[in-house]
């Protein structure tokens, strides 16, 4: 047996091999070196790392927050009060946008040249200013228009004055927290009939109206919480006091102008994906449709809807998280979301790294959710291959 | 018949009174839509153009209107465009300008891609470089009185500039068949998009200062810069990934199959091609950009929307904020818009030679 020549054989394998360990290497080098230098740097300046200053007494003022806050919360309640406003304003402008944004591709693809024209107007100031010019175009322009004097009614029961617009909201006495919790009650059991009516349509054919029973469901719910808290349901008007304004529901000029920017400019980018939505499903299906006799609303809701959110649903998950990225800027009209928080915490206590870690996380949360839900909404709408 | 043909013709077959008022829908949304003008325009106007004031651009001016007070506008304009840069050496930033967008849409043509363009760009911002700083021959201006529109746009070019090539690394790197190189860039591309881009700001400003050594402690331009580097080169590469998943298999192979290496493939066949697929993507990208980089005024860089609110802290004025914000969004519409005009029509070029 012939010995084969022993030559030394670098092949595309090690080569690749070798690639990705400097990859590695370079990295942890850089790693290693960044870590040295931050231990160094945050010795030097006498900054101690660690997870108590969550606890500690957060000590800030933030003018508004949906969570019940104040400065002697801990720092970790101020985080929370921050992501509660953070989704406050995402949630609203989330369900308003895409409200609007319906609408609006609707229009734009109207043969009404009035319709049309307003709404493509409309679509290119969103796309091409800034949102934070927005906000600070609407903020002064609120700030410039509300009453400087006493609180002016310019609807019925509708105020405003510089504190910004209060409008009637009804009250539940007692507490919040017995509708609450009927509510959470009342969606737990429209789950569980929704999911039994399903099981029961399978298994029978026959299609139970679970709705009208989830309704009920619901309302008995929601009506036991309300009737647990003594008295009726209460409407609050509020009451001008000069220039102040009392009871009812207050937005001030900082959230209203940023809830009506930051609808305005995704109301834009959600018209276009609607519009593409509803060009991309051919005139053929409402034909076929028609010719098996449906009726235009159920050709819409059956044939062509569905198709539509094929095309829209995968753009409307990147707009949802734009929202959730978008409403940092808030910032910039001097409201307080999750990022002003952080940015106060990390000034006031110095926890620079831990900080970075907590804004990375929360982000990641936020946007990773956000994404499941719409790629389960996706897969649900998805052609079923055979 | 093509998806939408069917509602496009519609718009252009019937006459404009159909149009207006043929259907019942139509009816009633013009009515609509003329009532709600008809409320809206007359105060829009009166304060716009009827009662505002323009000359002379004095504070006085403003006292006695009840509009718009565009001589505000008219008077500071120069600050708010270029910040507190000595007045006589405003011609500089002003070219600057004007050098930067010339780059920027000579750029995005398929016609100037070829090596010369990297040279075009380090000529172009050594120009920018010598323009703004001053020295031989020119006055001297030190980096802290820069400020407004150049700012705005040296941000926006640099980091565009700097993250072209980056991305398109990241993009073969999560296209690559090595698994560490994959999951490596992966995992920058996705945390990058998962932030906001306020948040990267944010957290380059402070962690930049612990992670670096004392002696080279960044400015805040250069953090800024790093951060919207950072956001580019990650939505670049994405942009760019989609043109690589578009090229079909065979191209990949006929390159090996002729004896290519991978980076000569790469750059002959496969990303020419790519690049030219997603040039829509990208011109969107740059106006993305353009767009984001409003919010360095958050980390304390003086760029065009700080310049406005120092020249309205003036107090000889009575600080006319929206006229002021509506001239710096104006600034910024006609950039955008005329970019992404400038794009489409290009786009609509390009298409014709491919027929």
């Amino acid at each position: 047996m012939g010995k084969l020549p022993q030559k030394h054989v670098w092949t595309r394998a090690h080569r690749n091999l070798a690639y990705q360990a400097l990859a590695l290497l370079l990295l942890f080098g850089m790693v290693a070196l960044v870590v040295v230098t931050a231990s160094t740097n945050l010795a030097d300046r006498g900054i101690e790392t660690g997870s108590e200053f969550l606890g500690d007494r957060a000590g800030f003022t933030l003018a508004e927050t949906w969570l019940p806050y104040s400065p002697d919360d801990s720092n970790l309640w101020a985080i929370f009060a921050g992501i509660g406003n953070t989704l406050a304003i995402a949630t609203l402008v989330a369900l308003f946008s895409t409200f609007l944004g319906l609408f609006l591709g609707i229009a734009r693809i109207s043969d009404n040249p009035l319709a049309s024209g307003i709404a493509r107007s409309w679509v290119e100031i969103a796309r091409n200013s800034p949102p934070i010019l927005l906000l600070l175009f609407l903020y002064s322009f609120v700030a410039k228009i509300l009453p400087t004097a006493d609180a002016t009614q310019i609807l019925p029961h509708i105020l405003v004055s510089q504190r910004g617009f209060a409008f009637p909201w009804p009250t539940f006495p007692v507490s919040d927290h017995w509708l609450a919790l009927g509510s959470v009650l009342g969606a737990g059991l429209v789950f569980a009939a929704s999911k039994a009516a399903k099981r029961r349509h399978l298994r029978s054919g026959k299609k139970p109206a679970w709705t009208a029973w989830a309704a009920m469901l619901f309302a008995g719910a929601v009506f036991t919480g309300l009737a647990m808290t003594g008295d009726g349901i209460g409407v609050d008007f509020p009451v001008a006091h000069g220039p102040d304004m009392e009871g009812g529901l207050i937005l001030s000029p900082e959230f209203f102008s940023l809830i009506v920017g930051l609808t305005f400019y995704t109301t834009g980018f959600v018209a276009e994906i609607i519009r593409t939505g509803l060009i991309s499903v051919p005139r053929g299906q409402w034909e076929a449709g028609y010719s098996l006799g449906l009726s235009r609303w159920r050709t819409l809701r059956l044939v062509i809807i569905p198709q539509m959110l094929r095309v829209i649903i995968p753009p409307m998950n990147s707009q949802y998280i734009n929202i959730v990225k978008n409403s940092t800027l808030v910032i910039a009209i001097g409201y307080a979301d999750f990022m002003v928080v952080m940015g106060t915490m990390i000034n006031k206590t110095s926890h620079a790294i831990e900080g970075t870690l907590i804004i990375i996380a929360t982000y990641l949360a936020i946007n990773l959710s956000l994404s499941a839900v719409m790629n389960r909404l996706n897969r649900a709408v998805q052609v079923t291959e055979r | 018949m093509s998806a939408a043909s069917h509602l496009e013709k519609a718009r252009t077959t019937k006459p404009m009174w159909r149009r207006l008022v043929g259907s019942p829908v139509n009816l009633v949304l013009s009515l609509m839509i003329a009532a709600t003008l008809l409320v809206a325009l007359p105060s829009v106007i009166r304060w716009a153009l009827i009662d505002a004031a323009f000359f002379p651009a004095v504070p006085e001016s403003c006292r006695t209107i009840s509009g718009a007070c565009w001589s505000f506008v008219i008077a500071k304009h120069s600050q708010i465009l270029f910040g507190i840069y000595p007045d006589d050496e405003r011609w500089r930033p002003l070219l600057v300008c004007m050098l930067l967008i010339g780059l920027l849409v000579y750029s995005v043509r398929p016609a100037a891609w070829s090596a010369r363009l990297a040279w075009l760009w380090v000529g172009a911002l050594g120009l920018t470089w010598w323009l703004m700083g001053g020295g031989l021959g020119l006055t001297v201006v030190e980096s802290d009185l820069w400020g407004g529109l150049p700012v705005t746009l040296i941000l926006t070019v640099v980091a565009i500039g700097l993250g072209f090539p980056s991305g398109i690394l990241l993009a073969l790197a999560r296209r690559s068949q090595l698994p560490v190189i994959r999951l490596l860039a992966t995992l920058f591309i996705e945390m990058t998009r998962a932030l906001p881009l306020l948040s990267i700001l944010f957290i380059a400003s402070i962690m930049l200062p612990l992670m670096l050594p004392e002696t080279m402690l960044p400015e805040k331009f250069f953090r800024a810069l790093v951060a919207l580097y950072f956001f580019a080169s990650a939505y670049l590469a994405e942009v760019i990934r989609g043109g690589l998943q578009a090229i079909p298999k065979g191209q990949f192979e006929a390159g090996e199959a002729i004896g290519l290496s991978f980076a000569q493939l790469q750059a002959k066949i496969i990303l020419p091609q790519a690049i030219t697929i997603v040039i829509p993507a990208l011109t969107n990208t740059i106006i993305v950009m353009i767009k984001n980089t409003s919010l360095v005024l958050v980390v304390g860089l003086f760029d065009l929307i700080s310049s406005g609110k120092a020249a309205l802290a003036d107090p000889a004025w009575s600080s006319p904020s929206v006229e002021t914000y509506l001239f710096i969004t104006l600034i910024y519409f006609m950039l955008c818009f005329g970019f992404s005009r400038f794009a489409d029509r290009m786009e609509r070029r390009a298409k014709v030679y491919a027929k």
